[in-house]
């Protein structure tokens, strides 16, 4: 009996469903989105790539000026992310010395471009 | 009334063939729209109905191997061309004028023929899935079908005459027939739950146990007309049991000019249709599958004793109150 | 009429994953069964072994969907064993939150996929619906709805915020309402006990016999749970009750399962509430000493069971998962027998089957009783 009393509660009351790409999901604070890097805090020690579990992070050639606790440095490489194998797991968030690595509140990371999938 | 220009146009346009399916159509969306919304979904919009079965018509038919595609193509059109028949007995604008006495049974004997066809369809597909579900089709039809039919014949024998117009032109003088055989109507939604095979006695095409049974191996066009079969029937049972049980498409007094009887007619098959589905809709939302050997239990025992139990009812009534 | 063979998977609409079922019967009725696992070998154990401790946990948990927390966890804690390191009671705290909502989560799944195999569509719809609660109650506290990657060696990778136990505790109530008529309904409604009464029975005695675990043993009176004879995380000092039912058929499994997501609430109402402060996590050493472990934890299909064989280096020398599914699958085909083949999909779905999860192991051919 609470079935049918349900049921018709349900008819009369407004669907829940959310239409996506009409409505959009609320992403909260904490989401594990696409990785992302702040280039000039990034000290290029690739800690990030040695403990990415799925192997994604390369160190490429990316020549520049850091900061790092006052003293700038000159550094040659940066990590980049092959974004499509990424798990979002973000263990380079957690194990990166100085936060350049981090997760965005981003939910879409599909896209046909390299700059997409690739950071 | 017996020009044949007016039946051509009543037996294809209106309210013949071309409403027909127009309507099942309009009837698939709303089952699913009443179900989904009773789930707290959002469901189909209004076209999906005709969308899919456009999109099917277009799709590749697949002939199992070994299979005779000539049957298999002529199948589901005998099922669809029965169902469509029998639709035009059931009075829609009051009355139908190709009734004649006896075209109740007819009716119900056309009703029968998709269940039929889709035992022979399971038992040619050479798919265990599909024999099984064909097996479990003829299993059901034999249980519920005889309640089924003592459950529609009761107005019959109440009014006197075995033809659906006459017995709605009866409930025109006395009282809905509801209001003398409530349990002869609950039988009756209940035999049309099954024949329709939609849950609680899905049991032939249940999903989760064998696939889709007699519906497994159909594809495109196939899939597309007993597909159209099912929505038709749909339509057909709630209009037939609208016409015996709730008086049918006809006010108790006559308008004053005779074409107003007959929008007030279609307006009252729309209703009264649409409530029969409101209750088959429920009936599906609220409950899950059983299974065989308990649907012939409680089929047996309960449903057919309560069908029995009416048309004694019935009969008592009959003999003590002369019908006039 | 003659026996015949009704071959259900690997593609079936009933079973999602990969596992073929021979059945042998005679009508209606189930003669004989033939298991056919193992279609879906993912190397995982061997994946594991080429892994330091930092990355193996991802990989671990991604055995399972839908108890991703369990391995996570039981692997942690057997390495956090072998390491003798001392977790802080927070990391404890929010361990046993995340896992007891994965548990609820898993438990609202499976009441919508047992509806789902009676073709009880609508209530399907409403577990699931309702499951969404839980879902973004973790999706708020580990970043991810499923794979929630909550653990490290040593503690907890994230911390909760006070806003965040807050909005889990709002959503609690409205939960638990739920749970409420869930339970009522799962007691009380025609079309579900007639599809679950006496279907699939499996007697105390059979239950141990063949190794029965989790719900499914519970629900033939087996009072066993790792939770509470072999405590681990948080469970010592939460109060709760272990659920068992006599029914010992699908009808009691139901029971068991509804009974533990009231409990879950319990469980992480007390935990929330009573969240310790200090520290999330302790440093881990680079490498585990030698050793060898056999870590359990009460997944929600059942007892998980993680062997971890260490050497001194920073990867694991082997590890071998045992998922509850594998303990429970020759219940499946001892109950099998003599039911109809209509209840097949209802007494399989009623163990709660992972079957990828266990699709690592050495099969033994049921039938023939010869390993493989
Ligand atoms: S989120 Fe995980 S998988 Fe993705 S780049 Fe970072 S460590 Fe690698
Ligand atoms: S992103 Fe962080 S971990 Fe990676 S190389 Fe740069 S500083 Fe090191």
């Amino acid at each position: 009996m609470s079935v049918l009393r349900e049921m018709l509660e349900n008819l009369l009351s407004r669907p829940i469903t959310i239409l996506y790409p009409k409505e959009k999901v609320p992403i909260p604070e904490s989401f594990r989105g696409r990785v992302a890097i702040t280039d000039d805090k990034c000290i290029g020690c690739s800690k990030c790539s040695l403990v990415c579990p799925a192997q994604v992070i390369t160190m490429i050639d990316g020549p520049r000026e850091v900061e790092f606790k006052g003293k700038s440095f000159a550094r040659k490489k940066r990590p980049q992310v092959k974004l499509y194998k990424c798990i979002r797991c973000g263990i380079c968030e957690r194990h990166c010395p100085t936060g350049a690595i981090y997760l965005k509140h981003e939910l879409s990371s599909s896209g046909t471009d390299r700059e997409v999938v690739i950071t | 009334m017996t020009d044949p220009v007016f039946i051509l146009l009543y037996i294809f346009i209106f309210p013949g063939f071309f409403f027909l399916i127009s309507y099942a159509l309009f009837f698939a969306y709303l089952d699913r729209k009443i179900a989904a919304r009773m789930q707290q979904r959002v469901g189909p919009p209004i076209y999906q109905p005709l969308a899919d079965l456009i999109k099917m018509l277009g799709k590749e038919v697949i002939n199992p191997n070994g299979v005779d595609w000539r049957v298999f193509d002529a199948i589901p059109l005998i099922a669809l061309a029965a169902v469509m028949t029998a639709f035009l007995y059931v009075p829609v604008l009051g009355y139908s004028p190709l009734a004649f006495q006896g075209d109740l049974v007819v009716v119900l004997y056309l009703m029968a023929l998709p269940t039929i066809a889709l035992f022979v369809l399971g038992w040619l597909s050479r798919n265990i899935f599909s024999a099984i579900g064909g097996i479990r089709a003829v299993t059901q039809l034999f249980i519920y079908e005889v309640p089924f039919f003592l459950a529609l014949l009761t107005p019959a024998i109440m009014a006197g005459s075995w033809s659906i117009t006459e017995i709605v032109v009866w409930q025109q003088h006395n009282l809905w027939i509801i209001f003398f055989q409530p349990i002869g109507f609950i039988v009756a939604l209940i035999g049309l739950q099954a024949k329709l095979e939609r849950t609680p006695f899905d049991i032939p095409e249940a999903e989760t146990e064998i696939v889709a049974g007699p519906w497994t191996e159909l594809t495109g066009r196939r899939l597309a007309l007993m597909d159209l079969a099912t929505d038709v029937s749909l339509v057909v049972g709630s209009a037939l049991v609208a016409a015996l049980f709730l008086g049918g498409p006809m006010l108790p007094w006559v308008l004053a000019p005779f074409w107003l009887n007959g929008i007030a007619g279609f307006v009252l098959f729309l209703v009264k249709t649409l409530a029969v589905l409101l209750l088959l809709s429920s009936i599906k939302v609220a409950t899950g599958r059983i299974r065989i050997d308990q649907l012939n239990d409680i089929g047996w025992k309960y449903i057919a004793s309560a069908a029995v139990v009416q048309v004694g009812i019935v009969l008592v009534i009959n003999y003590l109150w002369v019908v006039p | 009429m003659p026996e015949v063979v009704v071959s259900i998977g690997p593609q079936h609409p009933a079973l999602k994953e990969p596992v073929n079922f021979k059945i042998v019967a005679d009508g209606e009725k189930i003669v004989r069964l033939e298991l056919d696992l193992s279609y879906n070998h993912r190397g995982i154990e061997k994946a594991a072994e080429q892994r330091n401790f930092i990355r193996v946990l991802p990989l671990l948990e991604r055995v399972c969907g839908i108890c991703s927390h369990s391995h996570a966890t039981v692997f942690s804690k057997g390495i956090e064993e072998i390491m003798g390191l001392e977790i802080p009671p927070r990391a404890q705290y929010i361990r046993t939150i995340i896992a007891e909502l994965e548990r609820m989560h898993s438990h609202l799944l499976w009441l919508g996929v047992a509806a789902h195999v009676i073709g009880f569509n609508t209530l399907f719809m409403w577990t699931w619906r309702d499951r969404e609660a839980v879902q973004d109650t973790l999706e708020e506290m580990s970043g991810n709805r499923v794979h929630y990657g909550m653990n490290e060696i040593g503690g907890v990778r994230r911390d909760l915020t006070p806003a965040q136990v807050e909005a889990a505790l709002e959503r609690l109530p409205a939960l638990e309402e739920r749970i409420k008529k869930y339970v009522e309904m799962v007691n009380s409604e025609e079309t579900m006990l007639i599809r679950f009464r006496d279907v699939g029975k499996m007697s105390r005695e059979e239950a141990l016999k063949y190794g029965a675990v989790g719900p499914t043993a519970r629900a033939s009176g087996v009072d066993y749970d790792v939770r509470r004879d072999d405590p681990y995380l948080a469970y010592a000092e939460v109060p709760w009750n272990v659920i068992t039912d006599t029914h010992g058929d699908v009808y009691g499994r139901t029971r068991v399962r509804v009974g533990e997501l009231w409990e879950s609430t319990q469980i992480v109402r007390y935990c929330l509430e009573n969240l310790p402060a200090g520290p999330i996590r302790v440093d881990a050493p680079k490498n585990a000493p030698k050793g060898e472990i056999l870590s359990r934890y009460e997944a929600p299909r059942g007892e998980l069971a993680h062997f971890i064989r260490t050497n001194g280096t920073d990867k694991v020398e082997r590890v071998d998962i045992r998922t509850p599914t594998l303990a429970n699958w020759t219940s499946v085909a001892v109950c099998l027998v003599n039911q109809n083949i209509a209840d097949i999909p209802v007494i399989v779905a009623a163990i709660d089957p992972c079957l990828s999860c266990t699709s690592r192991m050495t099969v033994v051919n049921r039938v023939d009783k010869e390993g493989r």
